[in-house]
């Protein structure tokens, strides 16, 4: 039986109708039209649909949506400041070439963004460790682990 | 022209933003007004006929707009390129992959539930899973309407004389080498949106990689189907990942065009995970049994190579990966004498398409850890030996590859140096080196009639410059290598470029982003269109600033005059002057560049590329003898790549390349079971995480290659070409085992290094 | 299709009202089973019953032993200073499980009541000789760790029980773990063998002479003989091993050959040949037998090398992953 919760998203506090059985993802994506979130396996594998909740990454995939109810949680498309300007993981990510075709790219980004708010300055094990459950097939990881570098350590985000 | 502005320059990648931004469309996130969702039923089993196949339940549930099965493809229509494979199968299944039946609903939800309401009943049939059986005399025929299970696809390398070349050897090893199914584990899985207009042209939004061979493949299929003549539109989506997974086309798109026309609704269809591990095709595997020869002062004499591939139940471009095979073979170091066959067979297993390298990281795999084994029987040290054979700018090999630019020298030097080769090389203790080389196509490969692209350029009166090019953008980076070719030729700042290559109503005809060839070939075909518009605007300008044009450059949208750079004139100005006159005109341009490579005459021979890419890996490794678990401690990647137009992004396809190739070498492996996918998911299919990253140098050689633009070839292959064998070699320095079939497990080392002990014991008498 | 109710209770209690009033129902934590084995069709329970928001499920106690509560997550495990002080095979357990993502939501306790042989915490728990803290509608009850798996994905709780948490005893200072988990690649994996190993040492001779034998790096051999040497005995041993039955087990026969012995590397091969044997590995497209059996052995003693290492320097420890 269908439910309204209210929770807040990107800042903003949103009051969605949804079905108990579907996935804080599919709600995301199908519901609300926030397409950044990617589903790379819909089994917790792969981490392309990570998102941010209460400061914590999570897979999104994975999590059922009356769960989100009354909690805060930040998207892809929550990072961008208001003037438009890019959040300073998302320019790393451009200055640095960790994209290429770019599917991973926002589950990873969330991955390296709730690491560097709950540890300013994280080691380079720290963050493989963060961003591990995050696949990539194309960059081979090392440009993404740089580019994190470059924002880790550079104060709060 | 002077200094470089652009080309050559860590310049962020065009795409970027909008990727970080999660704003890109990707197949997965397009909709369409009216869309339906399809669902494909696949096979319960590896062979058998089925008997009954009843849709009647499926098409009754509410939200169902369309069932089809085989009988619903019209004329028997089979694609591939042995015309081997039909969208739907009926009455009998080969694979577990077979398409039986397909549905279209409102709801992706609905399409799954219609899936299972399709009742099938099938009669099972002895299933053949092994090529080496499935080529006997009397073994079940996986397609009765053929003789035999091996392809009529005579693969065959002769040069020079072989057998003469063995006897007058100093120095023989021969060894059998296997290597495994791996797939592309792209995260963005395949989809498509099949559409019709209502004059029934159809346009497909797709992520192939063959925009253009596809829209020939989808006009066959409309000819087959009863509309002959229609157009055909490929809209590509933003692309999550290729890696020649998306170089054929899939049952899956005609199932989609099928569905479309049967319904008169858009239909989309996007492969869930599991589905993209079992219904796309894998990379080729292989059995190798390679001869190799020296002669006292380890000059290389012969190669011999024998394969035999598994095809599958239906043919792909994995039947062709020995022409790809035959470069290494015939013209990897300096051999003059090639012998080289190999066949195709087929089985009840999935069949096999392009993976990044096609064919070349199996061929290289035998070839590398062959010529190790050659070193030490002819006492010398594997880097001595490659060294003394290496490929030099200017060769002509036996197999007709005209060498122009050639680094693998340096590549070489490059490796002994960064891995400290001479100090590390047979220290034991647990820790080696080893090293491979690799040739690969870097000016295009002439695999089919045409190698080209083309590019058309237009520029408005702001002097905001369009490019519309054939070349595929897939994440590898080609829309941003045109654009900086493009600003630098036209002198304008790269964000004054905007590339647009996903909808070949627009792009001009290119034949796919594969063989490595996007930055020579559209890059070249790019450069020329540049240079014509260039020409163009020095004349106007020219003439306004009363100036030979000769005298003239261009930089930051600005001409001027080289001798007095007072003297200038804005490329806007320029342009508005030109167009805003009785008897204007606006500047355009094309150019299609195929480039002057050669097809394969009937022997096989010809200059495939018009340059080749070259580079070494080097690797030191340890390994723990209690356990079998390898650890790189250093990667070294030197490649030649005569230019590097963006060194960024190079880097980024040696490391992304490096680490694919690692993955080969040490760990992934799709496991079948009687023709049946068992770890067709992340967790059990060891694709390598953040974690599995080894500290890795990208050594960029640069040998400014005279044919290619701004001096440079290809590098989306390359990278994991000799990973492979470079680890296997270092695995046997460090420890004396060598591990002949991919992929090198803890296992495989383990237990190698018991028989070893066991070995040594009893040869000492202990 | 997939449809269920989603119910969010704020005590046990109603947790447990909750279950015993509605008709199949199954409890959820952090989702990261369930979830999927909805997903896979394995199960299709008309309601789920989240114990995501029960008050004060999440805590982490310390004074008689250590409690954890049934909600505490992976993430909470590693974050906490103490367990990795008195528990450290604990915190290399619970580090290593899937992703970061996943262990953000995953619970100890939802992962032991899965109970899949490979359940990296199982052994930890088993080595610690935890308690199992479960309540249902008869009331409350505690089983010990070893008794609660019953066999394959099967535990000790009948229908409507949930586990509250465990309650691990106080271990003291000469007191180490360790917890291996073999894996092919470096993340994200399921352990093709577990090994967890607890120890209580005393040392008759120097303990600078014990102390010196980890600092050089060194064989194991040579570890072993000054370990001998200073006559370091082990007091009491718990040896657990994953993915090499069923359900996790302990390794009674080689924990009883090494109690009260000095270490020697004779008996180090001993102990460790006794557990390859008490382990009954299978074949399977994670791992073939014969190897699992091999890795039962290095990996034994490797974990109580590291548990003694543990002991000897704590606040200096090689790398578990440092190859010997």
């Amino acid at each position: 039986m269908k439910r309204e919760i209210t929770f807040k998203l990107n800042n903003e506090e949103r009051k969605v109708e949804v079905d108990p059985a579907w996935t804080l993802l599919y709600v995301l994506r199908e519901v609300l039209e926030l397409t950044g979130t990617k589903e790379g396996c819909g089994y917790g594998e792969c981490g392309a649909c990570t998102v941010i909740i209460d400061g914590l990454s999570v897979n999104s995939c994975l999590y059922p949506i009356l769960e989100v109810e009354d909690r805060t949680v930040t998207t892809i498309e929550g990072l961008r400041a208001g003037s438009g300007e890019l959040h300073p993981l998302q320019q790393a990510f451009v200055n640095e070439g960790a994209v290429q075709c770019g599917f991973c790219t926002a589950g990873m980004i969330m991955s390296a963004k709730a690491l560097i708010d709950e540890n300013e300055k994280p080691t380079e094990d720290d963050i493989r460790d963060n961003i591990a459950g995050n696949l990539c097939r194309c960059t081979g990881y090392v440009q993404i682990i740089d580019a994190i570098k470059t924002v880790a350590g550079g104060g709060r985000t | 022209m002077s200094d470089l502005t652009t080309v050559g320059k860590k310049i962020t990648k065009r795409d970027a933003p909008l990727k970080v931004t999660g704003g890109a469309t990707y197949i997965q996130d397009l909709k369409i007004p009216g869309m339906l969702y399809g669902g494909i039923l696949y096979s319960k089993h590896a062979h058998a006929k089925i008997l009954k196949l009843d849709t009647t339940r499926a098409e009754r549930l509410p939200g169902v707009m369309a069932v089809i099965t085989a009988a619903g493809v019209p004329n028997n229509f089979r694609f591939g390129i042995m015309k081997d494979n039909p969208p739907l199968k009926g009455g009998r299944v080969r694979s577990t992959r077979d398409e039986i039946a397909a549905v279209a609903a409102v709801s992706a939800e609905i399409a799954a539930a219609a899936l299972e309401l399709i009742e099938v009943e099938y009669e099972e049939l002895p299933g053949i899973f092994d090529p080496l059986e499935a080529m006997k005399e009397g073994a079940p025929l996986v397609h009765e309407e053929m003789k035999s299970n091996i392809l009529k696809m005579p693969w065959k390398l002769v040069c020079g004389d072989v057998e003469a070349a063995k006897n007058g050897s100093a120095y023989v090893v021969s060894d059998t080498f296997r290597t495994q199914w791996v797939t592309h584990c792209c995260l963005g899985t395949s989809g498509c949106i099949a559409v019709f207009d209502t004059g029934n042209n159809l346009t497909m939004y797709s992520n192939t990689q063959i925009p253009s061979l596809a829209q020939n493949d989808y006009f066959e299929a409309l000819s087959a189907f009863g509309l002959k003549g229609r157009r055909v539109r490929i809209v590509q989506c933003v692309i999550g990942g290729g890696f020649g997974s998306k170089l054929d086309t899939y049952a899956y798109e005609y199932i989609a065009i099928l569905l479309a026309m049967k319904t008169s609704r858009p239909v989309k269809f996007i492969f869930s995970r599991e589905e993209e591990f079992f219904a796309t095709s894998p990379r080729q595997c292989s059995i190798t049994k390679i001869s190799q020869g020296c002669d006292k002062e380890g000059r290389l004499t012969f190669r011999e190579m024998e394969m035999v591939l598994d095809n599958g139940a239906y043919t792909s471009w994995g039947a062709t990966t020995p022409s790809v095979m035959m470069m290494p073979i015939s013209s990897l170091y300096k051999v003059p004498n090639i012998k080289y066959v190999a066949q195709c067979v087929y089985t009840n297993n999935t069949y096999s398409q392009a993976m990044r390298g096609y064919g070349n990281p199996q061929a290289t795999f035998a070839i590398e850890s062959s010529l190790d084994q050659l070193a030490e029987k002819a006492g010398l040290d594997p880097y001595e030996l490659r060294f003394r054979n290496a490929n030099e700018p200017g060769e002509l090999t036996p197999q007709n590859f005209q060498v122009t630019s050639c680094g693998m020298k340096e590549c070489m030097a490059e490796v002994v140096k960064r891995l400290d080769w001479k100090g590390k090389k047979g220290n034991g203790n647990g820790r080696g080196v080893g090293m491979a080389s690799l040739i690969h196509v870097g000016g295009g490969a002439r695999v089919y009639k045409s190698d080209g692209c083309g590019t058309i350029i237009k520029m408005d009166d702001r002097g905001k410059v369009d490019v519309m090019t054939g070349a595929t953008e897939m994440g590898q980076g080609s829309e941003t290598v045109i654009a900086q070719i493009v600003a630098e030729v036209l002198g304008v700042n790269i964000d004054d470029i905007n590339v647009i290559n996903n909808d070949t109503d627009v792009c001009p005809w290119d034949v796919g982003a594969h063989a490595s060839r996007s930055t020579f070939v559209a890059g070249n075909s790019a450069m020329g269109a540049a240079k014509k518009i260039r020409e163009q605007m020095l004349a106007v300008a020219a003439q306004n600033m009363d100036e030979d044009p000769a005298a003239l450059d261009i930089k930051n949208g600005v001409v001027f005059s080289m001798q007095d750079k007072e003297k200038s004139m804005a490329l806007s100005k320029v342009l508005r002057k030109v167009h805003y006159t009785p008897g204007g005109k606006m500047f355009m341009a094309e150019h299609f560049y195929d480039p002057p490579n050669e097809n394969f005459n009937k022997e096989f021979k010809g200059n495939l590329s018009v340059s080749y890419a070259y580079g070494v890996h080097g690797v030191e490794v340890e390994v723990d003898r209690e356990t079998g678990q390898i650890k790189i401690l250093n990667y070294i990647a030197a490649h030649d790549v005569g230019k590097a137009i963006n060194p960024m992004l190079l880097e980024g396809q040696i490391y992304g390349g490096g680490l694919m190739g690692i993955g080969y070498a040490l760990g992934e492996t799709m496991i079948y079971e009687k023709g049946r996918l068992k770890n067709g998911n992340f967790l059990d299919y060891k694709m390598p995480t953040a974690k599995d990253v080894p500290p890795v140098q990208a050594v960029i050689v640069e040998t400014d290659e005279q044919a290619g633009p701004f001096g440079a070839k290809g590098i989306g292959e390359p990278g994991l070409v000799p990973t492979a064998p470079a680890i296997a070699n270092a695995i046997y320095d460090a420890v004396g085992v060598r591990i002949r079939d991919l992929p090198i497990t803890p296992e495989k080392v383990l237990r190698a290094l018991q028989e070893k002990a066991q070995a040594d014991t009893g040869r000492s008498g202990a | 299709m997939t449809r269920f109710e989603y119910h969010k209770p704020h005590t046990i209690k109603e947790a447990i009202g909750l279950m015993g009033s509605l008709e199949d129902a199954k409890f959820i934590s952090g989702g990261t089973d369930v979830m999927v084995l909805i997903r896979q069709k394995k199960i299709a329970p008309a309601h789920l019953i989240s114990l995501r928001n029960i008050n004060d499920f999440s805590s982490i106690d310390i004074g008689d032993g250590l409690q954890i509560g049934g909600g505490v997550t992976h993430s909470d495990i590693v974050a906490n200073e103490f367990i990795q002080k008195r528990y450290s095979a604990l915190t290399d357990a619970a580090g290593k499980v899937g992703s970061r993502q996943i262990r953000n939501v995953a619970t100890v306790s939802g992962n032991i009541c899965n109970a899949a042989p490979s359940a990296d915490t199982a052994c930890p728990l088993l080595v610690f000789d935890a308690d199992v803290k479960i309540a249902g509608p008869k009331g409350e009850r505690r089983v010990p760790i070893d008794d609660f798996f019953l066999g394959a994905s099967r535990v000790d709780l009948v229908p409507g029980e949930l586990v509250t948490g465990f309650h691990l005893p106080p271990f003291g200072q000469n007191t180490g773990s360790a917890y291996i988990k073999h894996t092919r690649r470096q993340a994200m994996d399921l352990p093709m063998v577990g090994i967890a190993v607890r120890v209580t040492i005393r040392i008759g001779g120097s303990e600078i002479g014990c102390k010196d034998a980890f600092c050089a790096i060194d064989s194991i051999s040579n570890i072993l003989r000054r370990l001998e040497d200073e006559e370091l005995r082990c007091e009491d041993v718990r040896i657990a091993m994953g993915v090499v039955a069923p359900r996790p087990v302990r390794a009674r026969k080689a924990e009883a050959a090494l109690r009260g012995k000095v270490i020697s590397e004779a008996l180090f091969e001993e102990v460790a040949e006794i557990a390859a044997a008490e382990a009954q590995p299978r074949n399977s497209i994670r791992g073939e037998a014969w190897y699992r059996r091999e890795m039962v052995k290095v990996l034994t003693k490797r974990a109580i090398l590291i548990s003694v290492d543990r002991v000897l320097r704590p606040d200096d420890m090689i790398h578990p992953d440092r190859l010997w």
